[in-house]
């Protein structure tokens, strides 16, 4: 059974909710936007150090919070409803919960004190072509040097990629898959930025030559299946706030905005839309809070209700900030408007880390179809 | 056992302790397969509610001096989810839901004792006689008249589309005590009884060619003052009672009964070799992701009210998610089953027994009874969302 949401994680939505309101408003991610950069840096350390964000699903004895991926989606969920723009996903869910997956001890201090303190960016790259948490594409080779590691490859879609100080790869060693981390400016590293569709999140292709690289000693196949799970379950939470927030956009103009002499949120046309699209979002709501709750306990259900919660709240949000522009009218299609911010983030998430078509996919086999 | 002595062993047992309980006695006391003569399946169904009650196993959420078991809300959820694995009948007519909460809260003593426990044991099956034929989703603009002679009523008028009106002995009407303008202003709530003189029902045939509901003629009909719920003209504010946690935890009910489904027509679709094509696939990884987010849902809903008393934003729009999810099932089976889909029930040639046939064309309904989805994304929009009312519309 799913429990709900207890005082403390209300609080928690609270402060964060009030701390992103008041740092990262939408005129703030423009302007970061608009500049290229990844992140405000002294947001960035705000977040850690007072509201200890980076450090929530990190071990007590790593300088973390000790919660898990409830908590880590409740934070996601308002970054996404913000549109905040910080190297987060790619930092905490990625790398973070790939640290904390394994039980490496070197590699989980070496990484974790960093990340909870806000030091260190990080990210994780498996699949070479297609950025998935896939390890079927993995191409890259690695190669042992007496105690380091040496890779050769291109990861292609490494979400904030280029501002990472450091880089979980995944690799063939041999006949076996391994994950290594690689540090951003180790020799042999080039990153490029690419440009794509999503102005509040940066995406890099990262060559590999001979790159210097350090082994994670885990079993890397299952570390990176409950990895894919979790990352699923985050990137899910994160759609659900753009979602809500898009919704909020919407219904706040439809009050407002008045044509034929009375606002146009009277209309039904109008109204059931955001009727039905309220019953998506609460719907996009439980899957993800469900399969959080659901990995948290280790639950049988936990990976099926990860794979439908990814499908499912990829394509709410993309459905949420198509409608809010259609619902603006031609405002809504001007770049002066926010409206577009959330539709380019929705469409980039949805095709980033495996699209919903592939996640159906997965929720069939789970659920032997 | 006794009800008295079941009623102690409740206070001291665990969840899983009442679980079990109720799961041996839906076991060993099951009503054996359903009759298939229309008349024998009625009295079938009595029976079975009789036996609830006499055990002390029915009417979860209602109060036990009328026949109920007071279960805390958490055990309503599981009593729900037993109910729905037993795949026993529901009770008959419409009155329990909407009905006895609002005699149990505006009713008289008399009123309730004379009431609730036959309602409960299927003595009695009640109706809802609200709609007619100018008034269905402006329930406001109804004409039936009540003019009141002395200790009595004099009703006159039309009530359409009433379930189980064919069956039913009693119904529970709103009828129009003030000026004809006087929309909701004007409204009485009144208990009739259906063999009064005056009454005539008329079954109407609906588009599965079943009769589950009917029409009905008031001629003068005499109704009892006594037989009114709440005041005179104060009638529509009662229309809105409703035992809301009960409806909560039946979301419960509903969840599990559409997981079954659900897997029966997986089961149907590989049987036929049907699910090595993509698209019969895919489509049922749709359904399989919406079953699972109503159970999510309906958790959701369950936990808001053990933590907050409330259940939250979800609720409203559930049954928004449940209809068209049921449309949307059966029309796919029926598409999925190709030529076979149309063969209807009566043929032994239907797959299934035309279940599925028959589950398209009889939720059809799901988005129009109880009020049309149209009229709930009214609701939600308004109530939920605060998006401004249409001038349109009658004030509240
Ligand atoms: C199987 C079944 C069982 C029923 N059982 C009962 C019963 O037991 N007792 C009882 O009293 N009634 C019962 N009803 C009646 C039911 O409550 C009404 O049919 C329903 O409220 C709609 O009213 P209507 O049929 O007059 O349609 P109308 O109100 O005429 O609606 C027609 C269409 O117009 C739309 N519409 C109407 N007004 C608006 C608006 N303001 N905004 C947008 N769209 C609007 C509706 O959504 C619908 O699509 C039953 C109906 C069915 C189908």
């Amino acid at each position: 059974m799913i429990t709900g949401l207890t005082e403390e994680h209300e609080e928690l939505r609270e402060i964060t909710r009030r701390f992103l309101a008041e740092k990262s408003s939408l005129t703030q991610v423009r302007k970061l936007a608009e500049s290229g950069a990844n992140r405000d840096d002294a947001v960035w350390h705000q977040m850690a150090d007072q509201l200890m964000l980076q450090g929530i699903a990190i071990p007590e004895e790593y300088g973390g919070a000790g919660y898990g991926p409830v908590e880590l989606g409740i934070v996601l969920e308002e970054l996404g409803r913000a549109l905040t723009v910080a190297p987060y996903l790619a930092t905490v869910a990625l790398a973070g919960q790939t640290l904390t997956t394994c039980s490496d001890n070197e590699a989980r201090s070496a990484w974790l004190p960093g990340i909870a303190e806000g030091a260190v960016i990080a990210t994780l790259a498996v699949a070479d072509e297609t950025g998935e948490i896939d390890p079927a594409g993995v191409t890259s080779v690695a190669t042992s040097a007496g105690e380091d590691w040496k890779i050769t490859g291109t990861k292609r879609f490494v979400i904030d990629g280029v501002g990472a100080d450091m880089i979980i790869v995944a690799a063939r060693a041999g006949e076996e898959l391994a994950l290594f981390t690689v540090k951003g400016d180790a020799e042999g590293v080039r990153r490029e930025p690419l440009a794509q569709l999503d102005p509040t999140r940066q995406v890099a292709t990262v060559n590999l030559d001979n790159a210097l690289a350090v082994r994670i000693e885990d079993d890397a196949t299952a570390v990176l299946a409950r990895v894919a799970d979790l990352v699923a379950v985050a990137l899910a939470a994160e759609q659900t706030g753009g979602a809500a927030a898009t919704l909020d956009m919407a219904v706040e103009y439809t009050k407002i905005r008045v044509q034929f002499g009375r606002p146009i949120g009277s209309f039904q046309a109008i109204k059931h839309r955001c009727a039905d699209l309220l019953t998506e979002v609460e719907s996009a709501r439980n899957a993800a809070f469900s399969a959080a709750s659901l990995l948290t306990q280790d639950d049988p259900e936990g990976p099926v209700a990860a794979a439908l919660a990814a499908a499912w709240c990829a394509t709410t949000y993309t459905h949420a900030a198509k409608e809010n522009i259609q619902l603006h009218g031609g405002i809504g299609f001007t770049w002066e408007h926010d409206a577009h911010f959330h539709l380019k983030r929705a469409k980039t998430s949805e095709l980033l880390l495996g699209t919903p078509a592939r996640h159906r996919a997965r929720v069939a086999d789970l659920a032997g179809i | 056992m006794t009800v008295t002595s079941e009623k102690h062993a409740l206070d001291a047992e665990t969840d899983e302790e009442f679980r079990a309980r109720l799961r041996d006695f839906l076991a060993d006391s099951s009503p054996g397969p359903r009759p298939k003569d229309p008349g024998e399946k009625v009295a079938w169904t009595k029976a079975w509610h009789a036996t609830l009650v006499d055990h002390g196993y029915a009417g979860p959420s209602w109060p036990r001096e009328y026949g109920g078991m007071d279960l805390p809300f958490a055990r309503q959820v599981i009593y729900q989810e037993e109910i729905a694995r037993a795949r026993v009948p529901g009770p008959l007519g419409t009155g329990l839901g909407i009905v006895a909460p609002t005699i149990i809260k505006y009713g008289t003593p008399e009123q309730k004792e004379r009431w609730l426990r036959p309602m409960l044991r299927g003595d009695l099956v009640w109706c809802q006689g609200y709609s007619e034929p100018e008034a269905g989703s402006d329930l406001p603009a109804l004409r039936t008249t009540a003019r009141r002679e002395g200790e009595e009523y004099v009703v006159n008028g039309q009530k359409v589309w009433c379930s189980a009106g064919v069956i039913a002995d009693v119904f529970f009407t709103l009828v129009r005590t003030g000026t004809p303008k006087s929309r909701q202003k004007g409204i009485t709530y009144l208990i009739i009884d259906r063999h009064a003189p005056g009454v005539t029902v008329r079954p109407l045939k609906d588009l599965a060619g079943g009769a589950v509901f009917a029409e009905m003629f008031f001629d003068d009909v005499r109704v009892p003052v006594t037989d009114r719920i709440g005041e005179e003209n104060e009638g529509w504010p009662l229309v809105r009672t409703s035992l809301g946690h009960e409806r909560a935890a039946g979301a419960m009910n509903q969840a599990a009964t559409y997981r079954r489904i659900l897997s029966e027509l997986v089961d149907l679709a590989r049987e036929r070799g049907l699910t090595v094509d993509p698209l019969v696939r895919d489509r049922l990884t749709d359904f399989e992701i919406r079953v699972r987010l109503i159970r999510y849902n309906a958790e959701r809903i369950i936990s808001g009210i053990l933590t907050k008393g409330e259940p939250g934003a979800t609720s409203s729009v559930s049954r928004l998610m449940i209809t068209a999810f049921e449309q949307d099932l059966h029309e796919f089976a029926v598409d999925m089953l190709g030529p076979d889909g149309i063969v209807l029930k009566a043929s032994d040639q239907a797959v299934q027994r035309g279940r599925w046939l028959q589950g398209f064309l009889m939720t059809r309904a799901s988005t129009i009874g109880a009020g049309t989805a149209e009229i709930q994304r009214n609701t939600v929009a308004e109530q939920v969302l605060k998006m401004p009312y249409d001038p349109a519309m009658p004030p509240r």
